[in-house]
């Protein structure tokens, strides 16, 4: 090409130079299940950070402890989590000076909701479940979407194995499309447990991004109780 | 050498040298024109009273509003200047749905008080956020509220201070009807005798004579929360003081 008797670059594409794209997301993998009770909440997360092919770390938790009765389990863009997690520690430790009371479960619930929604064209690309303790003692389970839709239930499995998850606690909990002759029957704090640590087992078969071990937190009035049990680490 | 008061008292930003602001202390003393208001704490509830000054007979009493809602659990009753006192009105009423709104759930009294006062305090020609105004606010607060179920009666004054107290009184008559507050106050006493105690009050210290026009009543209550009395119910209390 020529201009003004001077030869230009050519405007083709040249080799070797490529146009990259501004990808500000990574999924780092992970899956999490809750479990409420009467009087406890049960809360697991896999300890396993990836991407692509590549595993990160083996032991990541995944349980963010809020407050006394309160756990928040996130996943997704792992900077994204350390970021969303970072900021509602700071403003529950905000709330805490000026109102001089811990949050509720139901307060951070709300708050969490706002705060993800405040990023709406831009969100955290996170997937959080929140298990806790109200006002009354019962146990809760919140789950959100990433753009802070939150749903308030009794059980919900989220994360990269989330789709696979979900479908079994349906049918072990919730008793789903099943003839039953009177109420849901009520899970026991141990069952609970098992359940939890059941449906690893099986996601871990089938989600390369779940894996390594499963970390589990379970809440009562008491405290928090944090258990540890292995899964295939292939 | 100067005067005391005569040199300190211009700007409300300059402490005199015995370290006052008299511009704050002189809005606290403009309260003091004010109408009298009245507020009492019991175990079931809490009772605001205020008296209402109907200069003239072509004045629709109605339209003096000296007790509002913040929210359905706070209610405010204010002495001084009134449009004063709708500023902080607004910014009580925006924190508590704010509150509402973020944490989904009812702001305690103190939260709403503190939310107030620091309106209260920004005055000045100074300050990052430019400030909401260039003098003091010339009101007196009281706040009646539930938390969690039980009655609370709290009081802020021009300087932002907030206390909680069992019974206070504020506007012209504060000083006789806080003394008679003291001397007939009792923390166990049942709303309606607070009723009663705090008309009885008002009657005490009002100028004109008391009747259901010039005078408000709300109750405060866990069961029907902020309850503004009608004119009927006014009435009937009046009758039955001694």
């Amino acid at each position: 090409m020529n201009f003004m008797g001077i030869e230009q670059f050519p405007d083709y594409k040249v080799p070797g130079t490529q146009h990259q794209d501004f990808s500000p997301y990574e999924s780092n993998g992970g899956s999490i299940v809750a479990i409420a009770g009467d009087d406890y909440v049960v809360i697991a997360a896999d300890t396993r950070l990836s991407s692509g092919y590549t595993i990160h770390t083996r032991k990541q938790n995944k349980l963010f402890q809020l407050s006394g009765k309160t756990v928040l389990g996130s996943t997704g863009c792992w900077c994204d989590t350390l970021a969303l997690t970072a900021l509602v520690k700071a403003r529950m430790q905000m709330y805490e000076h000026t109102h001089l009371k811990t949050m509720s479960t139901d307060a951070i619930a709300q708050m969490l909701s706002i705060i993800m929604y405040n990023k709406r064209f831009f969100p955290y690309y996170v997937s959080n479940v929140l298990a806790g303790l109200d006002n009354e003692g019962k146990g809760v389970v919140y789950s959100y979407d990433p753009i802070g839709h939150c749903e308030r239930a009794t059980y919900r499995a989220g994360g990269s194995a989330g789709a696979l998850l979900q479908p079994v606690l349906d049918n072990q909990i919730g008793f789903k499309n099943m003839q039953l002759d009177g109420e849901i029957p009520k899970v026991s704090k141990d069952r609970a447990v098992a359940i939890a640590t059941d449906t690893f087992i099986s996601a871990a078969e089938r989600d390369i991004y779940t894996g390594d071990a499963v970390c589990i937190n379970i809440i009562t009035k008491d405290g928090i109780e944090v258990k540890e049990v292995q899964l295939r680490k292939d | 050498m100067f005067l005391t008061r005569s040199e300190y008292d211009r700007g409300v930003n300059t402490f005199s040298p015995e370290g006052r602001l008299f511009q704050v202390e002189y809005a606290i003393e403009a309260i003091k024109l004010g109408s009298t208001a009245i507020g009492i704490c019991t175990s079931e509830g809490v009772v605001l009273a205020v008296e209402k000054r109907i200069t003239s007979s072509l004045m629709v009493p109605s339209t003096v509003e000296k007790i509002v809602e913040v929210d359905k659990h706070i209610g405010c009753a204010t002495s001084g200047l009134m449009a004063d006192a709708r500023t902080l009105i607004e910014r009580a009423r925006v924190e508590c749905q704010n509150h509402w709104f973020v944490y989904n759930e009812r702001m305690s009294i103190e939260s709403c008080a503190q939310a107030v006062s620091a309106l209260a305090i920004q005055f000045g020609d100074s300050g990052d956020g430019g400030s909401a105004m260039s003098r003091p606010f010339g009101v007196a607060i009281l706040f009646a509220g539930i938390e969690e179920g039980k009655p609370q009666l709290w009081h802020m004054d021009p300087s932002g201070t907030y206390i909680r107290y069992g019974a206070k009184a504020i506007g012209s008559g504060s000083e006789g009807a806080q003394q008679n507050l003291q001397d007939n106050y009792t923390a166990e006493m049942s709303l309606n005798d607070a009723i009663v105690l705090a008309l009885n009050t008002l009657k005490q210290v009002m100028e004109d004579k008391i009747n259901s026009t010039n005078v408000e009543v709300m109750t405060m209550t866990s069961e029907k929360l902020f309850r503004m009395h009608t004119k009927e119910e006014v009435e009937q209390i009046i009758s039955d003081l001694a």
